[in-house]
């Protein structure tokens, strides 16, 4: 992201309403993940205190090692992280391929790169119902192999977009040099092209993690007690009202710390992430 | 012996040559073949369930034309779940616009902890819809959340909303879940391209005696054009898809009221278990969004974003 300030004259908003916007979004932003993290420490005793316990004179931890033993959290947890490891490293690599392939050598014209970015806007519950019976054929619902064989095709558009952007902005001389040197092509492409887009490879595997561990909609229909993910063990805290708040803020907590620390990590190339790459940012 | 040596040499340069020849066809092979397995072979597969009766109960798949999608047309539950996913969908994007702009130009100019801030403002891009919902359900659901508790406060009498249940309150807080989420992500583009905007111009037309709102109307909102074109059609294309937060917040409810196609769908199919009627209705569903998709891109591509 770009945030190099750009000099303007000052004078277009008064700063105070400017001030008092962006004041009212951090509240706006801040306040769910505020009561979130409040109701995963409340005793459950206060849940319908009126007025609203704002924080917890006796914070509490039993809500976490309900949330992580009692409701199979930390089963979601680990298979979220296989799925998810798995698939973004599947994801990352093919994308690489194919994005160097398009880019270098425009592969298939603009026909093969404008058919993969298709994929990215289909509908999912398209695709889901028959992907859900020929799964059923093969024995690979709720397995760990059928779940991120889906997130890898789900992710890779934007894989092999984020690359492409990447490599066609890449100078070609270093290639064209180990080439004339006699180099292979794919020495030219795994010894100096990958090290050279390296950044870029890493930032579209953290999109693509992204994108696995915080997927529900796939999970709930390819899984169930066994390769379950943890966005799916939400499903438990539906339909009960109210015993459970404790716990499913808890699962929150833990489900979304480790996205939002990746996300922030790889903030700097946000804009190409958000926009497959069409954006640099 | 030298004939073979010389012989086994060319073929070994030929076989390299071969796959150097090839090169650019063998790095998007693996690729292609998973897409081709997993989506358009399931799709061709789709095609043909949608005319037959797919039923795990019913042995054997006899071919019933098109009464699969006389059923799905003739459902007004079908057509009511196309309605509800318009609906959400535009004034959910809208929003997100309208916010996402505002902030765009508020976060444009350096301040002191601008940074820190934007970081605050991005996280809801990485959470789980699926959290967004829990959390808001959280947040308004009565008796537990806060939210009536503050407004009775505010407004100095009772406040007692069934945000979930109680139209049009449920389609507020489903839209407000929704701009919770991603109206960081219109914000992060089009600060993109107001950051790109070369501040001579804003000079230049100050001397000319332009500024302030007309700055904006003459300079800035058509310089943001294909910025706005791109952000509004990625966003409107993901929120047709809506699931996750109607799945946790809502369940549809109450009755059928909040159903989304993409909801709709889930329960023909994986609810009661009519595949058929499922795979034709998400068969039409399909190439509505296709529709609205070529329409959007080709106006983008017309547009050519940076």
């Amino acid at each position: 992201m770009a945030t190099a300030s750009v000099r303007r004259p000052a004078r277009r908003g008064a700063p105070i309403g400017r001030i008092l916007f962006l004041s009212f979004w951090l509240i706006f932003v801040l306040a769910p993940l505020y009561w979130v993290f409040i109701t995963s420490i409340k005793p459950s005793d206060d849940y319908l205190a009126v007025p609203p316990v704002w924080f917890p004179d006796e914070p509490t931890l039993v809500h976490y090692t309900a949330a992580l033993f009692a409701y199979r959290g930390l089963d979601g947890l680990v298979n979220s992280l296989i799925v998810s490891l798995s698939a973004t490293v599947l994801s990352a690599v093919l994308g690489t391929l194919m994005a160097y392939s398009l880019a270098r050598f425009n592969t298939g014209g603009k026909h093969l790169a404008f058919w993969v970015l298709s994929q990215r806007f289909l509908p999912p519950v398209a695709v889901i119902l028959p992907i859900f019976l020929i799964y059923r054929t093969l024995r690979m619902t709720d397995t760990h192999f059928g779940l991120i064989v889906a997130y890898t095709v789900l992710t890779l558009p934007v894989s092999v977009w984020m690359m492409y952007a990447y490599f066609r902005q890449m100078p070609k001389s270093m290639e064209e040099a180990a080439l004339v040197d006699g180099c292979t092509r794919w020495q030219a492409f795994w010894s100096v092209a990958v090290p050279l887009a390296a950044p870029g490879i890493v930032a579209a595997a953290v999109f693509a993690f992204i994108a696995c561990w915080t997927e529900f909609f796939f999970a709930l229909i390819l899984t169930s007690r066994d390769a379950f993910t943890l966005p799916t063990v939400f499903r438990a805290f539906i339909g009960f009202q109210g015993a459970q708040y404790g716990e499913a803020s808890a699962l929150a907590i833990v489900s979304l710390a480790p996205s939002i620390a990746l996300g922030i990590l790889a903030q700097r190339h946000l804009v190409r992430g958000l926009t497959l790459g069409a954006v640099r940012g | 012996m030298q004939a073979s040596t010389a012989h086994r040499s060319v073929r070994r340069f030929s076989l390299s040559e071969w796959s150097d020849r090839h090169f650019k066809w063998l790095l998007v092979a693996p690729a292609v073949l998973l897409i081709l397995a997993l989506s358009v072979y399931p799709l061709l597969f789709s095609l043909w369930v949608s005319f037959v009766n797919y039923d795990f109960q019913i042995p054997g798949h006899a071919f019933i034309g098109l009464k699969n999608f006389k059923q799905v047309f003739a459902d007004p539950v079908a057509r009511w779940s196309l309605v509800v996913t318009v609906i959400l969908s535009v004034s959910s994007v809208l929003v997100e616009f309208l916010l996402g702009l505002a902030l765009a130009l508020a976060m444009v100019k350096n301040f002191r902890g601008r940074g820190l801030l934007m970081s605050v403002l991005i996280v809801p891009l990485f959470i789980s819809p699926v959290i967004v919902g829990q959390a808001w359900a959280l947040l308004l659901q009565r008796p537990f959340g806060p939210t009536n508790y503050l407004l009775s406060q505010l407004l100095g009498y009772d406040v007692t909303i069934s945000w979930l249940t109680q139209t049009p309150w449920n389609f507020i807080a489903l839209i407000t879940a929704d701009a919770w989420q991603w109206t960081p992500f219109m914000f992060v583009i089009l600060l993109a391209g107001l950051t790109a905007i070369p501040p001579n111009l804003y000079e230049a037309a100050e001397l000319d005696g332009v500024d302030g709102w007309q700055a904006f109307w003459l300079i800035t909102l058509p310089l943001l054009g294909p910025m706005i074109l791109l952000a509004v059609t990625l966003r409107l294309l993901d929120a047709t898809k809506l699931f996750d937060t109607i799945f946790i917040m809502t369940g549809g409810g109450p009755g059928t009221q909040t159903y989304t196609s993409s909801y709709y769908l889930y329960t023909i199919g994986f609810q009661q278990f009519h595949l058929s009627q499922a795979t034709a209705g998400s068969w039409v569903f399909l190439i509505l969004t296709a529709i609205v998709i070529s329409f959007l891109v080709r106006r983008l591509l017309k547009a050519e974003p940076t």
